[in-house]
């Protein structure tokens, strides 16, 4: 007695075409292309999963990111979006139902914010060793205590060294095109890396911004079908985590600190692709606004960058030598390009949007990093850090310009006064 | 617009008659299994003990359910003791998940093959998608992720093999652990001479009563056409079914290794684990009725974990197996509501039949 059996391939990989999308998804997404649409960042994270025709979402409620799920569930319903709908029994759960749809060659959309970030936590490093390239949206959110719906950056940033890629959107827009890129550049055979596409909680996801709609035939010539190489496939069985021996450990490691290096170039030419292919260029790593003759500089991550230009752009009238160099990737963390973007800057401010307990500032977790990365600088800049935001608080152009004085300082005095400033709490 | 998506249906092998020609000496059915399928999607090569009640079941499992099956395992004594990079028992597509993540990962499989079967990405026709968790997995760390999978109906087979331990980090107490089982987690001494103090968490039950769509079943290694019959029936509806399957343990429960299949009758004769079908169109359970009744220390005194039990302990256990046999609708013997009584047993590692204790057992 035999049971059914599925042709083998011939030796060849199982191709996995395209997704159908539904009669009344063609007719949207028609009517959508080249317009321009009023969207906060959880639609925009949206309407880019719609158009990535995801096939597997996986959902479980908390603020703010809930709203990014809601407009997918309402596509499902309206018929405009097929895909399967996994309302998770958590996020741990959410995260094991991605990455089980992603592993048999299923595009995978999940999310979460705050806590439920940290819920999930295990399954970073297993997705990403796994190398099964599935999508998190992240709104951000303080992790308790307190209880806070406000942004704080700390969620995402806890899981930055798991092996996703990871980066911050500052606009609707850029939510959107950010959400596309990161699946082009993930899902690439050179890459294989899950991505987390982080969003300010309510400063990006739930302001309107406008963003432009491109046409269906305009993002699947920039995403093609999702093909794992290695999918759970009985027509070419294979056997994936299997236990090792710590002999074998190096090397599987090894791979895993490359694949992040090697994810470079491929960010680098994903992004110019994107520009050749919808019309917008953004820079590989760092955003540099008004660096070029500057004496000091800001260098920050997400929405508040907004506050930081028109913060910016007071001091230069007067007379202020200031600029910024935003990140857009966090992870894989862009050094070389920091360097570049801070080649003449005389004093550097981090602002961090996050907490980094009795780390080596005792303030944020980021300041760290730019600090190892322009340690090999020729020209080091005096390095300092403002812990601002917090909670989900409004980062005004005052405390920026605040940041600004106390930059200033450090050129005068050659030396930074301290590591971290906790600003608004000090003089 | 969307296609359809085709589902294989596997034919159930014959149960009647095939017993009566081979009863033993007890009136007990042989198992003579001239029919079964060739292939064996679970090969030799794998590393677990001599004995192994998990490696047997899932033999039956992965020969019901034939090659176009794609496995998933949960960490446990069954994934650390299966694969080694670059080497695989298995011919079919088999992914490990974290611990927790047994209902949850499969769920993830499950709806990708729907999504892109529909949506013209894969060929088809809609794999066999099962997953075998250990009971720590099922009953305890992955409970959630476990209901959260049955209740959404995705169509899996969703296994628990009880080996009725944490076995795969050294024989600790899980939920289904049975009364006075020891474990390193449950060592008995002086303040606690029972060793494991509470009874065994229901999780067949619990699975039944709580999603009353599925397909649930209870089998043990001792009644192998059953077990495929049941995992055949399992994968062959339309939506989530859940199988538990009793699996001795050699290392943890201290037996001798040709008991394996023995203690998968024992158990259900001294009613210590009922075998039944829960049939959701019906909402009922049908219960396996053995031929045998037993006294529970046929089956305590053949394992080395029970054999500190003190005549108390021995005549609670025996309460609740009278128990089992009311829900399973059979009579309790005379004898076996004596044995309620502790006046009626001595300790049974003075037992002349009786397995030693089991002191020191872990890796």
């Amino acid at each position: 007695m035999t049971t059914v059996h599925v042709e083998e391939a011939g030796g060849q990989r199982p191709a996995y075409g395209p997704g159908l999308r539904t009669p009344a998804g063609e007719e949207r997404l028609n009517g959508l292309a080249g317009t321009r649409k009023r969207l906060n960042g959880c639609a925009a994270a949206a309407y880019a999963a719609l158009y990535a025709n995801v096939d597997v979402i996986t959902a479980y409620a908390i603020r703010p990111y809930t709203a990014i799920m809601m407009n997918l569930a309402q596509f499902i319903a309206d018929g405009i979006l097929d895909a399967e709908y996994i309302h998770a029994d958590g996020e741990h759960a959410q995260l094991s139902a991605a990455f089980g749809a992603g592993s048999c060659g299923a595009r995978a959309f999940t999310g979460s914010s705050g806590v439920g970030v940290t819920y999930a936590y295990e399954m970073y490093s297993i997705i990403s060793g796994a190398r099964i390239p599935i999508q998190m949206s992240i709104a951000d959110r303080t992790l308790d205590p307190p209880g806070d719906f406000g942004s704080e950056h700390t969620d995402a940033l806890c899981t930055r060294d798991m092996g996703w890629l990871m980066g911050w959107a500052a606009t609707p827009q850029e939510e959107f095109d950010k959400s596309l890129l990161a699946y082009a550049i993930g899902e690439d055979p050179r890459v294989l890396l899950p991505q987390m596409v982080v969003q300010d909680g309510y400063f990006v996801s739930h302001i309107s911004g406008e963003v432009d709609m491109p046409s269906a035939e305009q993002v699947d010539t920039f995403l093609p079908p999702y093909r794992l190489p290695f999918p759970l496939d009985p027509r070419q069985p294979l056997s994936h985590g299997p236990q090792i021996h710590p002999s074998q450990g190096p090397p599987l490691q090894l791979e895993r600190a490359r694949a992040m290096e090697d994810a470079i170039p491929v960010i680098r030419e994903k992004t110019d692709e994107f520009a050749r292919v919808f019309g917008r260029q953004y820079p590989h790593f760092v955003e540099e606004y008004r660096l070029d003759d500057a004496e000091i500089a800001i260098v920050i991550s997400g929405g508040h960058s907004v506050t930081c230009r028109a913060a910016i752009n007071r001091l230069r009238e007067q007379g202020v030598k200031i600029g910024m160099a935003r990140l857009l990737w966090i992870r894989p963390f862009p050094s070389d390009d920091l360097r570049h973007a801070l080649r003449g800057v005389r004093a550097v401010g981090v602002v961090e949007t996050n907490l980094g307990l009795g780390g080596p500032t005792y303030g944020g977790i980021l300041a760290p990093d730019v600090t190892a990365a322009m340690y090999h600088a020729s020209n080091r800049p005096h390095i300092t850090s403002f812990m601002a935001g917090l909670g989900g608080e409004t980062v005004p152009t005052a405390e920026f310009e605040w940041m600004a004085g106390k930059l200033g300082q450090a050129v005068e005095r050659g030396g930074v006064e301290k590591a971290a400033h906790w600003v608004g709490f000090e003089d | 617009m969307a296609i359809e998506v085709t589902r294989q249906y596997l034919p159930l092998l014959e149960e009647e008659g095939r017993g009566a020609a081979t009863d033993d000496d007890a009136g007990r059915d042989r198992h003579y299994l001239p029919d079964m399928p060739d292939e064996d999607p679970y090969q030799a090569g794998h590393r677990t003990c001599a004995g192994c009640g998990p490696a047997i079941e899932y033999r039956w499992v992965l020969k019901a359910a034939g090659a176009d099956t794609v496995l998933a395992g949960p960490t446990g004594c069954m994934y650390v003791a299966n694969s080694t990079y670059l080497c695989t028992p298995y011919t079919v597509p088999w992914a490990h998940t974290p611990i927790a993540s047994g209902g949850s990962f499969t769920s993830g499989m499950a709806a990708g093959y729907e999504a892109m079967i529909r949506k013209g990405r894969h060929p088809g026709p809609y794999p066999n998608i099962i997953v075998m968790a250990g009971d720590g997995s099922a009953a305890d760390i992955g409970l959630g992720s476990m209901s959260g999978a049955l209740y959404r109906n995705h169509d899996a087979l969703f296994i628990c093999y009880d080996n009725e331990c944490y076995a795969n980090t050294g024989i600790q107490v899980s939920p289904t652990t049975p009364y006075a089982g020891l474990t390193t987690f449950t060592p008995f001494g002086k303040a606690n001479t029972a060793g494991k103090q509470l009874p065994p968490k229901n999780l067949a039950k619990m699975m039944a009563e709580g999603h009353p769509h599925c397909y649930v079943a209870t089998t043990t290694v001792g009644y192998p056409v059953d077990l495929m019959n049941k995992t055949r029936k399992g994968l062959n509806r339309r939506g989530a079914a859940f199988m538990h399957c009793y699996t001795p343990c050699q290392k943890g429960w201290v037996y001798q290794t040709s008991m394996t299949v023995e203690l998968g009758r024992r158990v259900v004769e001294a009613g210590l684990f009922p075998v039944w079908e829960y049939d959701p169109e019906e909402r009922k359970y049908h219960y396996f009725h053995p031929p045998v009744q037993r006294p529970v220390t046929d089956y305590l005194a053949m394992q080395g974990r029970f054999g500190h039990m003190l005549p108390e302990h021995v005549a609670a256990t025996q309460r609740a197996a009278n128990l089992n046999w009311q829900d399973m609708g059979m009579d309790v013997p005379a004898e076996l509501r004596e044995g309620e009584d502790p006046a009626r047993h001595a300790k049974l590692k003075e037992e002349s039949y009786s397995m030693p204790l089991n002191r020191g057992v872990g890796a």
